[in-house]
């Protein structure tokens, strides 16, 4: 079927920021949809502004589109006010690209980056058209698809979802590509469905939820078991070795209207070994694999020349640990070609990596803005979360900072942490005074953003065991930092709501069940649920009791060593007995140090899968303690013993 | 290198553009398509001014804001040039293209290839030092607009009785909220030109001197209840000793613009 655009176009001088829905963007691609290629939605179940910028749906859709028997769009959800429009014209969710109709395609595939989209991913099936149950598809629907974070707890999407891939996505997508696109040239025949979801439960990464069955024992889940010989117990993540041999977007994709991180991003590295316990990218993205200096420079140059921006953020899940930094922020500093004119964004700092040296570089343009992640307001839940950074790591990092020209910078700190006491949650705000105080020393405009998030475990971590703390307890959390910071005005607090981070809890380590729950809250309207103005705690409470299942059983409880949880038959390479007893050492107060650069744990991340941590330097960058405690501020030096490893290549 | 003229002083100080925005690019809001020139001009190499301060931002000033969802063939912007940033009558190219010396029409088509297809630049000229900005020298506006489904007949007539009478009411939103007043004295022109495959096509003339004066105005008067179609700004005035002129024609040596994006 054709283009929708002439149907659409009269809708959309009625809704809020139609540019959204226009595609055109620099970099985007017109694919030619033909007999023999395989299709792709990709789908960003939240608006484009925030599903826009997503490397992972731009890197799949440059691979899928360099491909000869493939086409991938992209999708995003509609607005409430256009989803109506929509509706009442009988018009489904479409593409942006082409303005194709979604169920037009071959696969709609989701990225899932926060489980609060949950009920936006079921919005979007409908409104492709697409039955919600997985059960209820007729033979030749679109396959829905599912990767990203979250889809490593696959379970509260189960029913709905008829493959989800777990890891890094670019070699992955061409095995499922081969298999839907024999199907497709098959003709999709009646009663092959089936067919071919065995066929892709069977390529590695790939987990198809129908093929195994749960049983329950009560509210215990006992067992989740492949019901064919052929379908793997266990979905092993897929890993790409080597970032190196992927240097995508090539193309990064530039859009038309205003957008969250609306500037050049460039991925320095993925994975990271710094272990923090909370933290569930750190732990199902390893080992770290740095991108080449060289090639990020010319990502860097390139991507500027083809964009016309005159900012790049070098992203990672701690850019200041990459060991070409100082290179490459300082020779994109001097490069003529920006005239003096492009400014870096170092969006996630480790504190104890931040020196002078990079704050003087980062700010010889426009000073981009700092957020700093001490996570934990005292040395003691700080070892316990094993994020090891001392508090003159802090006040090294903001003095750096207000030494060279800022004059507020963001601290972003969680509570509801294991064990936290009411005075390491009142260190968060003397840690902020503190920085405040430094920066008095060079500014009197010196301030800090406080930002307050409520914890919630997460799977394929340390802390999966931990039951979360109450909305209520959280609340009173918040308000023992805001009475201590409320007469210091030079100290912002801004805090996550309590009631979101509880209904996250609810899916975040939900099993199957949680499915019915997640349906009562669409079928009631409650979409963009990450939306205040259209998030319903209550909603989610009411599902829970309708379908007859406890918050205290999903959210609040500890889990048990014995326990089956609903993600074990999905390996993130992490040894369980491994992660068991690293929650043992965080409850006993131990921390561990960053691997990259001391021996191996053994947690299964590289030995599983017989890859390695590629890093340029066997050293630690300059400055701070560098997560092992002790004071590098000189760096270059290695303060334990390399332990050589049977190397598989690359670096260690 | 030769230079004609000191660095920082001399003839000419901006450039005047004349674009249009037509297709799919309509839905880009004014704001937005600022960020486009801004991103455009560092790829063209043009050797943009900036403002001073903290902040520095590049610095252009554009006409008459152009409502989101209407189309154009009549934008004006006017490109302040950095300090030394000419020689002759060549622009002195930076960023990527350092040391390339280009004519105003060669930098016109660099910008044209760096925006995204549906808005062309369509004429540049150079300018000198002098002269009232865009915004306080427009009068009137040029527009045509269709109304679909409506019947031509039943338009023509409400078009004939709005220009006989002495005071027509318009109907726009401001803040959110609902207002009317008499437009009459703004209606400088009104007629049905023709049809598209929507529907009829009216063409208005709507002065901009008090304020701007929309096409969706006229609604309440041509067609009540029904919804704008396509609207298009088809031409800026200006006044000049009674004659009214355009700040710039389309330029003969560029290609007229192509409606893409459709």
């Amino acid at each position: 079927m054709t283009s929708l655009w002439s149907r659409l176009e009269p809708l959309l001088p009625r809704v809020e920021k139609p540019a959204r829905y226009i595609g055109c963007e620099g970099g985007a691609i017109v694919p030619d949809h033909r007999a023999d290629s395989t299709s792709w939605l990709l789908t960003y179940p939240d608006t484009y502004e925030i599903g826009l910028p997503n490397q992972g749906l731009q890197i799949l859709y440059e691979l899928l589109n360099e491909r000869n028997d493939a086409v991938a769009e992209r999708s995003y959800a509609p607005w409430v006010d256009l989803e109506r429009e929509l509706r009442s014209a009988g018009l489904p969710l479409f593409s942006v690209d082409t303005h194709r109709p979604a169920g037009d395609f071959d696969i709609i595939a989701f990225n899932l980056s926060a489980e609060l989209v949950y009920t936006n991913v079921l919005n979007c099936i409908d409104l492709a058209g697409v039955p919600v149950r997985a059960t209820d598809r007729a033979d030749d629907a679109p396959l829905i698809g599912a990767g990203g974070h979250c889809a490593y707890n696959p379970e509260p999407l189960a029913d709905f979802v008829d493959f989800f891939v777990m890891g890094d996505g670019e070699e992955v997508i061409s095995d499922i590509t081969d298999v839907v696109g024999a199907w497709r040239r098959a003709g999709k025949r009646p009663g092959t469905r089936e067919t071919v979801l065995r066929e892709l439960s069977k390529v590695a990464g790939v987990y198809v939820p129908a093929m195994y069955s749960v049983s329950y024992d009560g509210p215990r889940l006992v067992s989740v078991e492949p019901r064919y010989s052929d379908v793997p117990a266990v979905v092993q993540k897929r890993t790409v070795a080597d970032l190196g041999a992927w240097p995508y977007p090539r193309t990064p994709l530039v859009p038309l209207t205003e957008v969250v991180h609306d500037r050049l991003q460039v991925e320095v590295f993925r994975g990271c070994t710094r272990g923090c316990r909370f933290c569930q990218a750190g732990m199902i993205t390893r080992p770290v694999r740095e991108r080449p200096a060289e090639q990020v420079r010319e990502m860097i140059s390139n991507g500027l020349a083809r964009s016309g921006y005159d900012e790049v953020s070098l992203t990672s899940l701690s850019t200041a640990d990459f060991s070409g930094i100082e290179d490459v922020v300082q020779g994109t500093m001097d490069d003529p070609a920006h005239c003096g004119r492009v400014s870096i964004a170092l969006p996630s700092l480790r504190v104890d990596a931040f020196t002078v040296g990079l704050a003087s570089q980062v700010s010889r343009a426009r000073r981009t803005g700092l957020t700093f992640a001490p996570e934990a307001g005292s040395w003691r839940m700080r070892q316990i979360i094993n994020k090891l950074i001392t508090e003159e790591d802090l006040y090294g990092a903001v003095r750096s900072a207000y030494s060279e020209g800022w004059h507020r910078m963001k601290l972003y700190f969680l509570t509801g942490l294991p064990s936290e006491m009411d005075e390491d949650t009142l260190g968060i705000a003397d840690l902020a005074a503190n920085c405040v105080e430094i920066g008095r020393e060079f500014t009197r405009k010196a301030s800090v953003t406080v930002s307050l998030g409520g914890f919630v475990p997460k799977p394929h971590t340390p802390f999966q065991w931990f039951g979360q703390n109450s909305g209520d307890e959280l609340m009173r959390k918040v308000n023992l930092v805001r009475e201590a910071t409320r007469r210091n005005p030079r100290v912002n607090l801004k805090w996550h709501a309590p009631e979101a981070t509880t209904a996250e809890g609810i899916t975040s380590r939900g099993d199957r069940r949680i499915g019915g729950v997640i349906e009562y809250v669409w079928r009631r309207g409650g979409v963009f649920q990450e939306w205040s103005e259209h998030f319903d705690l209550g909603l989610w409470e009411e599902a829970m009791a309708a379908n007859g299942l406890s918050m205290d059983w999903y959210v609040y409880r500890h889990r048990t060593e014995d326990e089956v949880l609903p993600w074990d038959h999905i390996h993130a390479g992490l040894h369980k007995d491994f992660l068991w007893q690293d929650w043992q050492d965080a409850l006993a107060g131990y921390g561990i140090e960053d691997c990259r650069w001391t021996p191996c744990y053994d947690c299964g991340a590289c030995t599983e899968y017989g890859i390695e941590h590629v890093v340029a330097s066997p050293s630690p960058p300059n400055g701070g303690s560098q997560g092992t405690g002790q004071n590098l501020s000189t760096g270059g030096f290695v303060p334990v013993e390399l332990r050589p490893r049977a190397a598989v290549g690359g670096a260690t | 290198m030769r230079r004609s003229h000191p660095i920082g002083w001399g003839r000419w100080v901006r450039v005047r553009l004349r674009f249009s925005k037509l297709g799919k690019v309509r839905f880009v809001g004014h704001r937005d398509v600022a960020r486009l020139f801004e991103r455009a001009l560092r790829k063209s190499g043009f050797p943009a001014a900036y403002s001073e301060g903290f902040n520095p931002r590049m610095r252009m000033s554009f006409g008459l804001a152009l409502p989101t969802c209407y189309e154009s063939e009549a934008e004006y912007l006017d490109l302040p040039i950095a300090p030394g940033g000419w020689d002759g009558d060549e622009l002195l190219l930076v960023g990527t293209r350092q040391g390339e010396r280009v004519s105003v029409e060669q930098v016109a088509r660099l910008l044209s290839e760096g925006l995204p297809s549906g808005i062309d630049v369509t004429a540049a000229e150079l300018q000198e030092r002098g002269g009232p900005s865009l915004q306080e020298v427009i009068t009137s506006c040029t527009w045509s607009f269709d109304l679909p489904g409506q019947d031509p007949a039943a338009i023509a007539e409400r078009i004939d009785r709005s220009l006989a009478a002495d005071v027509l009411i318009g109907e726009r939103t401001r803040k959110g909220t609902r207002v009317s007043d008499d437009i009459r004295p703004a209606v400088l022109g009104l007629a049905l030109e023709g049809a598209s495959e929507r529907g009829p096509v009216v063409v208005a003339e709507l002065s901009a001197s008090q304020r701007v004066v929309r096409p969706s105005e006229l609604l309440t008067a041509l067609a009540p209840g029904a919804e704008l179609g396509v609207a298009r700004r088809r031409h800026q005035w200006i006044d000049i000793d009674g004659a009214r002129r355009e700040p710039m024609p389309p330029s003969t040596s560029m290609s007229s613009p192509a409606v893409a994006g459709k």
